[in-house]
């Protein structure tokens, strides 16, 4: 099976008067997985609506390969979909839910049984062929929605949530199967999904969306590692990156109140950012309050407060030198230091 | 099991005995008495009655009349249903797909619900007159086609229609919300499956749907049987020639006209009888049923 190549070329979207996507463009390689990541409310359900068919695109052009789709109904447009309520047929067994979409595309019958008993055996559902949905966990139902999806062999494979209606340990299982599924498959593969873990984890390439816009189309190391946006900063991450006003002055970066922070080549007003856990504890540097402590059993999350008045978020690895007081000195690596424009909100450095 | 909540049965009894009460005076004693009455020869002024054993149901059922009525009672129990259900689905389907218009059209729809039996009849007797009503540009065009007064098989189909019409809004409702009860995602996957409209009505809807179209089919079919009363008493009093004398109609007319009061019983307790088989037989189908959601 091979993937197909989604081109998305200036697609926008709008219910009455309302623009959920005001004019988008990207391009998924064939065989990629790409995360769609935001915030409710975004837009990323809305752009998979699209893809499947199960949305009108309101101008702009959709194609598959080669092939412009946005006119073309949902069934034939050869995607497959997982959705989060897993959307099983509940008067069907678990055989027929599979082999739906086959019987429909008048595949014969021994062919059928003989492709659903291969995917059954991919998804780890032999055995339960003949069971109804309702006598099914909530991970064996993800998992039949999932085998409906791929035995059609889909050149794109849609997924909306699929895995938070998933306790967290079952999701982190499925996770790595459904990463060693798509290796397996090699189908374009569309997520959506507000975990920004599942993204980290399983996208060859991740798409921040917020209201309706591309913030940053990038592979999960580049984007945690430079954020092209404040949002993106803020959003990937937990704890969230620190986003502190600062100014550039003579090589030192330094906070409102004039306190030097760290150094930097930048001159002038910026927001520097600085992931908790890039934060060091020393014996001298930036002198704060521990205002809160949350002890995570790995590790610390301090919330501690500058003599400046600026609040941070540090992570700290248990058993620190100064794990217990309540005044603790900060050191920044200077390579640490995300710049972003204040007005813009564009990366700078 | 007993519950937490309620403790001491007598609570449960007073709950319980105000509609059990009332069942019992307006329908388990009068059934009694029309079993047993159907064993008697009744005066039909009063007076006193005779045990004459199983003379009552040999004389109905030996009566070709009874048998008649009997055959127009079933007819109309096959396609007043059928109809009804038939026609309330195709609207409930397209209301349901959110067609144009369609949130207007559920509104306009159930209203007839709110109109009594026996004004139906009066209207439908109105909207169906051979010189005043929809059908008269027919007459005028081809004398004598549509004349439900002296046409038994016109009169027939007059009340066939009303009765339609007034089961129409009812079963709208039921199976409406049972689609609606339908996750929307189904709908979805199944599109994503490859099945367009129609087969997603046949593979999905449908089945999904049998809990609601058992229930109206139930209540149709006993409903049909028993509540033409009003509309034929106000259309057409039976006739002409008694082409719309349903059983239900005849019992009425035997035994409050005629004053045959232990005919009227006998064909009471077989209607009750007849009835009873019917739920009998539907509730068996009901094995087919899917309340899995």
């Amino acid at each position: 099976m091979t993937g197909t190549r989604i081109t998305i070329d200036n697609v926008t979207k709008r219910y009455d008067r309302v623009e959920v996507i005001p004019g988008l463009s990207a391009q998924f390689e064939a065989g990629e997985f790409t995360v769609i990541l935001g915030p409710s409310g975004c837009g990323k359900s809305t752009l998979l609506n699209m893809l499947a068919g199960l949305e009108e695109v309101t101008s702009g052009r959709l194609l598959f390969g080669a092939r412009e789709v946005q006119n073309v109904p949902a069934k034939d447009r050869g995607c497959a979909m997982v959705f989060q309520n897993y959307a099983l047929y509940p008067h069907m067994s678990v055989a027929d839910n599979i082999g739906y979409s086959l019987k429909l595309a008048k595949v014969r019958k021994a062919e059928r049984v003989e492709r659903i008993a291969a995917v059954a055996r991919i998804a780890g559902l032999e055995g339960y062929l003949d069971r109804r949905p309702s006598q099914l966990s909530g991970g064996q139902r993800q998992r039949v929605a999932i085998a409906r999806a791929i035995v059609r062999e889909p050149g794109v494979l849609l997924f909306d949530e699929p895995l938070s209606n998933l306790d967290a340990k079952l999701r982190n299982d499925m996770r790595i199967e459904l990463s060693n599924l798509h290796k397996r498959i090699g189908a374009t593969s569309v997520f959506v999904t507000h975990d920004q873990v599942e993204a980290m984890t399983l996208a060859d390439r991740i798409l921040i969306l917020n209201e309706g816009q591309i913030e940053q189309f990038a592979t999960p190391g580049e984007i945690y590692h430079r954020p092209r946006t404040t949002f993106v900063a803020e959003f990937i991450g937990a704890p969230a990156m620190n986003l502190l006003k600062a100014r550039g002055e003579g090589g030192n970066l330094c906070l409102a109140s004039g306190t030097p922070m760290t150094t930097v080549a930048h001159e002038g007003e910026v927001l520097a950012g600085v992931r908790p856990e890039r934060i060091e504890l020393s014996d001298a540097g930036l002198k704060a309050q521990v205002l809160y402590r949350e002890d995570l059993g790995s590790h610390h999350i301090l919330l501690v407060q500058l003599d400046s008045g600026e609040q941070m978020r540090l992570s700290t690895s248990q058993g620190g030198a100064n794990a217990d007081s309540s005044e603790v000195f900060l050191h920044i690596p200077p390579d640490a230091v995300h710049l972003f424009d204040p007005e813009t909100q564009q990366r700078i450095n | 099991m007993r519950q937490g909540f309620y403790s001491g049965g007598w609570t449960y009894t007073l709950l319980v005995a105000p509609i059990l009460i009332l069942i019992v005076i307006f329908f388990y004693i009068p059934v009694g008495l029309a079993f047993f009455w159907s064993f008697f020869l009744e005066r039909p002024f009063g007076g006193g009655s005779d045990f004459v054993g199983f003379q009552n149901y040999a004389r109905v059922l030996s009566d070709p009349e009874f048998w008649s009525a009997m055959r127009r009672t079933l007819v109309f129990m096959v396609l007043a249903p059928g109809l009804a259900i038939g026609i309330s689905l195709i609207l409930a389907l397209a209301a349901d797909r959110g067609l144009r218009l369609s949130s207007a059209a559920r509104n306009i729809i159930i209203w007839p619900k709110a109109v009594a039996g026996a004004s139906i009849g009066v209207v439908f007797v109105f909207i169906f007159d051979p010189f005043l009503g929809v059908f008269a540009p027919l007459n005028e065009a081809f004398p004598g086609v549509w004349n439900p007064r002296t046409d038994g098989n016109d009169a027939f189909a007059t009340i066939l229609v009303a009765q339609i019409w007034n089961g129409i809004p009812f079963n709208f409702i039921i199976l409406l919300s049972g689609l609606q009860a339908i996750p929307d995602t189904l709908t979805k996957a199944a599109a994503m499956d490859g099945a367009g409209p129609w087969r997603r009505i046949r593979d999905i809807q449908l089945p999904l749907l049998t809990p609601q179209l058992f229930l109206t089919f139930v209540l149709e079919f006993v409903g049909t049987i028993v509540e033409a009363f009003g509309l034929i008493d106000t259309m057409t009093q039976g006739g002409p020639g008694g082409a719309t004398t349903l059983l239900i109609y005849k019992i009425y007319v035997d035994g409050f006209k005629a004053y045959d009061l232990s005919g009227a019983a006998t064909q009471t307790a077989l209607l009750i009888l007849f009835v009873g088989i019917m739920v009998l037989l539907q509730f068996r189908l009901e094995k087919h049923v899917k309340y899995e959601r």
